[in-house]
């Protein structure tokens, strides 16, 4: 980068650090309202079920108990995740369909009672067949999750038994260009569910005046998501639904979707008085979406030579008891960052009696990375080519076109691939027993849809900003940045503004790595149009051309004299009673350009052949983000992105056994501690974009992608086998191992 | 149930209290004194969210009864800053970007500052394993980590 800047581009300490760092800040758990009520939830035994009866009259009777609600005091109006189809509602209606389903929620004067409540409602079931594998409820004849799939509102796409949704798409020919290839390779890989392991736990309060105003307190990424789910289940105009979001304690797509804030509106509805929910770590396994498993068979056509000449793809996503996100990922993420110029794809949502599938770390696509990274790896042994240089032969050129149809814009995925290569121990390779390196490649597209800003001048020169988007990785510290140096004042001088529902118009979700790309653009033209206006006033005081001026020391100048000139301060107290008004800069945007990121993983591992256990030596990663707007925050995400990829790898795995969560607990769902984390070494390839604020694009989604199919690469090149199922446990290792040795 | 009389001594200040005798100190502490800088994140002593001092030695209070912890000499996060001054581990965490939801924050700052005071010279693996207690999903720990290392040095001097 030639040019020089004074905030973008520098560390500077979070924003919110001193407040959280102190205990200060306040997340969904440390909201005390006067007179509230505390809720609990009954979830369902079953994992499916007809609700034959409820009977809570014993716990009604309990004192202390306020209210209790079943699906009787719920509209009956379904909802879906954003833009798939209407087939859920808060609570069971009639039938359950996972073991955690929510029944019944009781309010009581604490926690205690309400919790002793919950344990007298009786409720009486007539247990269905169910369905626990996706393949198994892909065939014909198996139990219906949902009877009644084909009269549910909402997108439409292949509807059949308990199929969900359908994508696909071809380029090119596929027989042709399977026919060209020298050898064709085909694998079948599967990815495990994943809790998304966020460290607070759901919770939320909701005050209902008089008037029927609803206040909600959440800890979420989309609180306009909330909003809107909520008013339009519970019937209620939006304005009169007003949701303040708090901390976020982590959500990684977890919160991106109401939890439990409804049932805490009805209950307030019907006490009179503020309600709140705090979910247990339990609640949080077994009723909260988490990533279900996916089963992916990729088949490659190769030249000799090394070039891909064909691809098919068929996926098959678990997406339990309600469709959530994902699919889309099966077509999508099918080919990698590579060139494949005949292809075919297929993905399909299948519902199952399990928990709901829900969002993280861009939800589905981490299970593609796995396989088309594997298979990647599996496509160079039989052609006999170095795993890297095989990657680096087919990845896609600017001007190529992404899968999706968009031409893609100067980017940095050479450049990211040959510094992961030269940054890490790739040509150094150590002859030991056990030890291994594998590589892998992922890809990502900045994030889009609406974000809204105004930018204000305070009569003592501060800056004030409103977005609708929400802070979750660091974004109100860079956006405080960008706005800084658009404007040209200290970045002490910028304060985001407290945000909710009411203050600003909607804002799309802080999820699919989407704040810094779009909300970063859209603060960077309120900032833009705040100082146009403040030049422009200026002029007029100093009789001078707007042209002529500058921001220099937080004071507008003539260039040339900077002796002729007035404060921001003075601008802004002048701008009160001028004929333009007081300063005041906005932008709203929605669809930005296409603007792909792109990472690379190295990972060097020891097996230890005895106990099949893989212990990570290293961690290289680079990746194509466009501009570090705070390299400390964008350190933090690849950072923490790859450790959770560590886990995904190696022992995170949350099992079922006939639908029942076996291990939903912080003690039998393993997590990665300090021990467990590798030296890490992270790559920033700054490839700017024309789009982006000061070219950023990207950051958060892709590193956190490459990790499983990098280490079962590595674990290839130690020791030949091959692994296709997550994670690589040492129960897997160790089998594999002594197949192998046996000659099996 | 009864609830019983205690006097619980946090942050250098008594506080007379009416608690249940199955009651957590982490509850009590945050529900009755409304200190919420400690986390509830797991209630069972997983997760290391709710990390304080008990007579100087660190707990998962999650897992200690408000009834037992009377007459005992308990500092929570809030107690760790000296009104706007922060202490140095708190300090470092700010300055090294360590944190991030900042959930886990006070837990691990309070296992970091627990193992400078009794060992201000720690390496890597010591910091590390003082702080397995504390399960961070943010930050992936390696500028956790920093942090301690920087905050050590004003121990040490």
């Amino acid at each position: 980068m030639a040019t020089t800047y004074a905030v973008v581009g520098k560390r500077v300490p979070r924003v919110d650090a001193v407040d959280k760092a102190t205990g200060r800040s306040i997340y969904g758990s440390d909201i005390y309202l006067p007179g509230m009520l505390h809720c609990k939830i009954l979830s369902s035994t079953q994992a499916h079920a007809k609700i034959k009866k409820i009977d809570f009259s014993k716990a009604l009777a309990v004192p202390g108990v306020k209210s209790i609600i079943t699906a009787a005091d719920v509209p009956d109006i379904m909802y879906g995740t954003v833009g798939n189809i209407r087939d859920r509602s808060f609570m069971a209606r009639d039938r359950v369909r996972f073991i955690g389903e929510p029944v019944a929620a009781v309010a009581a004067i604490d926690e205690d009672v309400a919790e002793y409540a919950v344990s007298l409602i009786e409720v009486e079931y007539e247990p269905l067949p169910a369905v626990f594998d996706v393949l198994e409820a892909m065939k014909e004849g198996a139990p219906l999750v949902h009877e009644k799939l084909q009269e549910y509102e909402g997108s439409t796409g292949l509807r059949k038994g308990n199929i969900c949704s359908l994508l696909t798409a071809t380029r090119g020919d596929m027989d042709a260009g399977l026919s060209e290839a020298d050898f064709i390779v085909e694998g079948t890989y599967r990815s495990q569910p994943i809790n998304q392991g966020y460290m607070e736990p759901m919770a939320c309060a909701a005050e209902v005046e008089p008037s029927g105003r609803v206040t909600i307190w959440t800890t979420t990424q989309a609180p306009y998501a909330i909003r809107n789910t909520i008013a339009e289940t519970l019937q209620l105009p939006m304005n009169r639904v007003k949701v303040i979001p708090l901390e976020i304690g982590g959500g990684f797509g977890a919160k991106l979707r109401v939890s439990f804030e409804a049932f805490c509106v009805i209950l307030s509805q019907k006490t009179g008085r503020p309600v709140k929910m705090i979910s247990s770590r339990e609640e949080n396994f077994t009723a909260i979406g988490p990533r279900l498993e996916c089963v992916a068979t990729i088949k490659t056509g190769v030249k000799k030579d090394g070039t891909i000449t064909a691809r098919q793809v068929h996926a098959v996503y678990d997406t339990g008891a309600y469709l959530g996100p994902g699919v889309g990922a099966g077509v999508g993420h099918s080919t990698g960052p590579y060139r494949v110029p005949n292809f075919k794809a297929e993905s399909y949502a299948v519902y199952t009696n399990k928990i709901w599938a829900g969002s993280y770390r861009a939800s589905g696509v981490a299970d593609m990375v796995f396989a088309v990274e594997s298979h990647m790896d599996e496509v160079a042994a039989c052609i006999g080519m170095d795993p890297f240089d095989f990657r680096l032969k087919n990845i896609l050129e600017e001007g190529d076109r992404s899968l999706t149809g968009e031409v893609i814009p100067t980017m940095g995925l050479r450049e990211m691939g040959e510094a992961a290569k030269t940054g890490s121990n790739w040509n150094t390779r150590k002859q030991e027993d056990g030890w291994g390196i594998g590589v892998a490649f992922s890809d990502w597209k900045s994030g889009t849809g609406a974000s809204t800003a105004t930018v204000s001048l305070n009569e003592d020169g501060t800056v004030s900003v409103l977005t609708g988007t929400v802070d979750i990785a660091g974004s109100d510290t860079s956006l405080s940045q960008i706005v800084a140096e658009t404007i040209g004042v200290p970045f002490e001088k910028v304060v985001m503004a407290k945000k909710d529902t009411d203050a600003a118009p909607f804002n799309g979700p802080t999820g699919g790595s989407r704040v810094i790309y779009s909300a970063g653009r859209t603060v960077l033209q309120a900032a833009q149009d705040a100082k146009e206006k403040v030049l422009r006033l200026a002029a007029d005081v100093l009789e001078a051309n707007q042209d002529d001026l500058e921001v220099v020391n937080e004071r507008v100048q003539v260039k040339g004299s900077p002796d002729k000139g007035r404060s921001l301060a003075e601008i802004a107290r002048l701008s009160s009673s001028s004929k333009y008004g007081s300063i005041m800069g906005q932008a709203a945007l929605s669809q930005l350009p296409f603007a792909p990121i792109y990472n690379a993983v190295v990972v060097e591992i020891k097996v230890d052949k005895e106990t099949g256990m893989i212990k990570v030596l290293n961690f290289t990663q680079s990746q194509d983000l466009g501009f570090a707007i705070n390299p400390n925050s964008v350190e933090g995400q690849m950072e923490g992105g790859a450790v959770q990829a560590i886990g995904r790898a190696l022992y995170e795995n949350f099992i079922f056994d006939k639908g029942k969560p076996v291990n939903p607990s912080l003690t039998t769902y393993l997590l990665p501690l300090a021990l467990d984390v590798p030296p890490m070494s992270t790559i920033m390839i700054e490839s700017v974009s024309k789009e982006g604020a000061f070219g950023a694009k990207a950051v958060a989604e892709p590193p956190g992608f490459g990790a499983p199919a990098a280490i079962a690469n590595a674990l290839y090149n130690a020791t030949g086998i091959r692994i296709r199922d997550l994670p690589l446990s040492p129960d897997k290792v160790r089998a594999a191992l002594k197949a192998k040795q046996s000659g099996s | 149930m009864k609830k019983n009389f205690i006097i619980l001594n946090v942050n250098e200040e008594e506080r007379e209290l009416y608690v249940y005798p199955h009651r957590s100190l982490l509850d009590t502490v945050r529900d009755e004194l409304q200190l919420t800088g400690s986390k509830k994140g797991c209630d069972e002593g997983d997760c290391g969210a709710c990390t304080m001092f008990l007579d100087g030695n660190p707990v998962t209070s999650c897992m200690v009864l408000a009834v037992d912890a009377a007459g005992r000499r308990i500092t929570t996060i809030e107690g760790l800053s000296n009104g706007t001054k922060l202490s140095p581990v708190q300090q470092a965490f700010v300055e090294h970007g360590a944190v991030q939801c900042g959930f886990c924050i006070p837990g691990l700052i309070m296992s970091g500052t627990a193992l400078l005071t009794r060992n201000p010279n720690p390496t890597e693996e010591e910091i590390r394993m003082a702080i397995s207690g504390n399960i961070c999903r943010c930050t992936g720990y390696t500028k956790v980590v920093e942090a301690i290392q920087a905050a050590a040095a004003s121990y040490s001097r």
